[in-house]
């Protein structure tokens, strides 16, 4: 098949390119594109926008929280004096569950947001590598802020340069503690003691009365303060009446 | 800081409860394979089945809290018999729905259902090869599937799926033998989460059979292929299987005997005493079912039903009922034959 080729006046086809090199003038001197030329130009981002994940190992009590709620299966916990998690980011999908989950506020969001890695086998970010907090290299000379209103989107450009340096974004945790809804439905299996990992979980043996009078054997379980409300025991729970509540 | 109670009951031997269990119960024959301690095991090791309860390993696996001695109907065994008490009796068939006799279980649990007093219902359905399949019932529904209703004749796991339904529902109706009846009833009198079963329907009880056990009898002596039967039923002291082309074998149950499972040969609970309402087909003429009214919520529901007149209802001949109670006393004695010598003795 050929293609005709299409026929126009030489007036048209003059006007055609008197517009283009009006556009490249008017680009030159007041440009308005809402592209960001990157990584000249740096795009400021709202304080809460989920970023790299940063891990402070002093915190962590190894509960494996943000392994299991992970929905991506991105977090592994690896053995070092204690498990810790990295991240998979290969697979992470940024939703922050295992930030918003940690009971202890070990795992936190970070200030850096455009991460980039030199191979696959470095996506897979290791504990120690999330405890150190990185540093970004300068390269942009300008930054760019996005304004959007209902009516219309626009970017400004502007001179003055973000701070670069990489920070915890600090979470922000309800203390909460495991409670026992039904203590009548305890079967004194005792698998919240084993699984706690803080020993905060007591048993104590007791008779039992009622009235005043002996009736037989049993335990005493007891939530002491140690507990850090990981909500392992929670889980656990085959009745299912442990739940976790806040620390007032 | 919070702190709560829980009871150990007594062991009896020095070993893990498990081991009391088996020591006491299963080993000594008097297991009903209830599954309620399956259910209730908090690591999940005691399996059921069509076998006899087990728990593979268990010196190693058990975590000893007691808790399958706790719901143990068979644990220090006291057996209840009789008629129990009653406030209402009825015989009555079901005029929506096709079951065993009147479909009476169904009917009073499609009321319960549509009354609002239970979400769900535990029920037991069957496959091709008549081994049973629990079904939970959420919708009316579901209740006109010909495989749901009538009697299977083969133990099944429904407390396991019954401790899974109160986990995530709180109002729970169930259907089982006086022997699991008496289960669920221990346990809400030992774990208050049990009190969401609202409604329990006990079926009146002679015995019960493993699966594989009556088929592979069927098959032997009376070339009998439950893949083609429609129904088993026994009357008047008749084990009946009828086909899909409409012949049927009849033999005396007592040729039954040797695979009658041993836990049912110490169990006099005929007529199911700790239910909320018992339903069989003893003591009504045929295609009825006798109802017995035992306590608030089942009376209820059965004059909703008188209301509704969605049943067919007439007098039922208690005699029956009464003489069949005192048949079950008669031929399974507690303690069992050899110590009855000694009891007779003391009289």
């Amino acid at each position: 098949m050929k293609v005709e080729k299409i026929s126009r006046s030489p007036i048209a086809e003059l006007k055609r390119h008197v517009d283009v090199i009006q556009e490249a003038f008017k680009q030159a001197l007041i440009p308005d594109r809402v592209t960001v030329e990157y990584p000249r130009e740096r795009r400021i981002y709202p304080d809460n926008l989920r970023g790299f994940i940063v891990l402070d190992r002093s915190k962590c009590i190894s509960c494996f929280r943000c392994a299991q709620i992970c929905p991506a299966n991105a977090i592994q916990m690896s053995l070092y004096d204690n498990f810790y998690p990295g991240v998979d980011y290969t697979k992470c999908i940024f939703c922050h569950f295992c930030v918003d989950s940690c009971p202890t506020g070990a795992l936190a969001s970070s200030n850096l947001h455009d991460m980039a890695f030199r191979s696959l086998e470095e996506m897979k970010v290791k504990a120690t590598q999330m405890t150190r907090l990185p540093t970004i290299v300068r390269e942009d000379k300008q930054s760019v802020e996005y304004f959007v209103t209902k009516k219309d989107w626009k970017l400004q450009r502007k001179k003055e340069l973000e701070d670069i340096s990489v920070l915890r974004i600090i979470p922000r945790i309800k203390p909460r503690r495991a409670f026992c809804e039904e203590p009548e439905s305890c079967l004194g299996c005792r698998q919240c003691m084993e699984v706690c990992p803080h020993d905060a979980i007591v048993m104590e043996r007791c008779e039992i009365t009622l009235g005043g009078e002996v009736i037989g054997k049993g335990c005493i379980l007891k939530v002491t303060e140690k507990c850090v409300g990981c909500g392992l025991c929670v889980r656990q729970c085959p009745m299912q009446i442990l739940a976790l509540k806040e620390v007032e | 800081m919070q702190e709560w109670q829980f009871v150990m009951p007594e062991k009896k031997h020095k070993k893990k409860f498990f081991g009391n269990l088996k020591a006491e119960v299963i080993d000594a024959k008097l297991c009903c394979h209830c599954a309620a301690c399956s259910a209730i095991c908090p690591v999940y090791g005691i399996t059921a089945g069509d076998k006899p309860i087990e728990f593979p390993n268990w010196v190693k696996d058990c975590v000893d809290c007691g808790a399958c001695v706790k719901v143990c109907p068979r644990w220090e065994y006291k057996p209840l018999n009789g008629v129990g008490n009653y406030v209402e009796v009825i015989s009555a068939k079901s005029k929506r729905f096709k079951g065993q006799d009147g479909a009476m279980v169904t009917e009073i649990t499609a009321t319960a259902l549509e009354m609002g007093l239970i979400e769900k219902a535990i029920f037991v359905s069957r496959d091709e090869d008549w081994r049973t399949k629990i079904v939970t019932i959420r919708d009316v529904s579901q209740l006109y599937d010909r495989k749901v209703t009538g009697t299977k004749y083969c133990y099944a796991d429904s407390i396991p799926a019954l401790k899974e339904a109160i986990l995530s529902s709180k109002a729970v109706g169930f259907v089982g033998t006086p022997c699991m009846v008496s289960a669920v009833r221990k346990m809400q009198n030992s774990f208050k989460k049990f009190e969401r079963v609202k409604l329990v329907i006990g079926l009146f009880c002679t015995e019960n059979f493993y699966h594989h056990q009556l088929s592979e009898f069927l098959l032997k002596h009376k070339n009998v292929d439950l893949m083609k039967a429609t129904k088993t039923d026994i009357k008047k002291g008749k084990f009946i299987v009828r086909f899909v082309d409409g012949s049927r074998v009849s033999f005396p149950v007592k040729e039954l005997e040797e695979i009658i499972p041993s836990g049912c040969k110490v169990c006099q609970d005929f007529s199911a005493v700790e239910s909320d309402v018992s339903v069989g087909s003893v003591g009504s003429e045929s295609g009825f079912s006798t109802v017995l009214v035992r306590t608030e919520i089942a009376k209820a529901i059965v004059d909703k039903i008188r209301e509704r007149g969605t049943a067919e209802i007439k007098e039922p001949d208690m005699g029956a009922v009464q003489k069949l109670c005192d048949y079950k006393i008669k031929i399974h004695p507690y303690p069992p034959k050899k110590k009855e010598e000694k009891k007779e003795e003391k009289s």
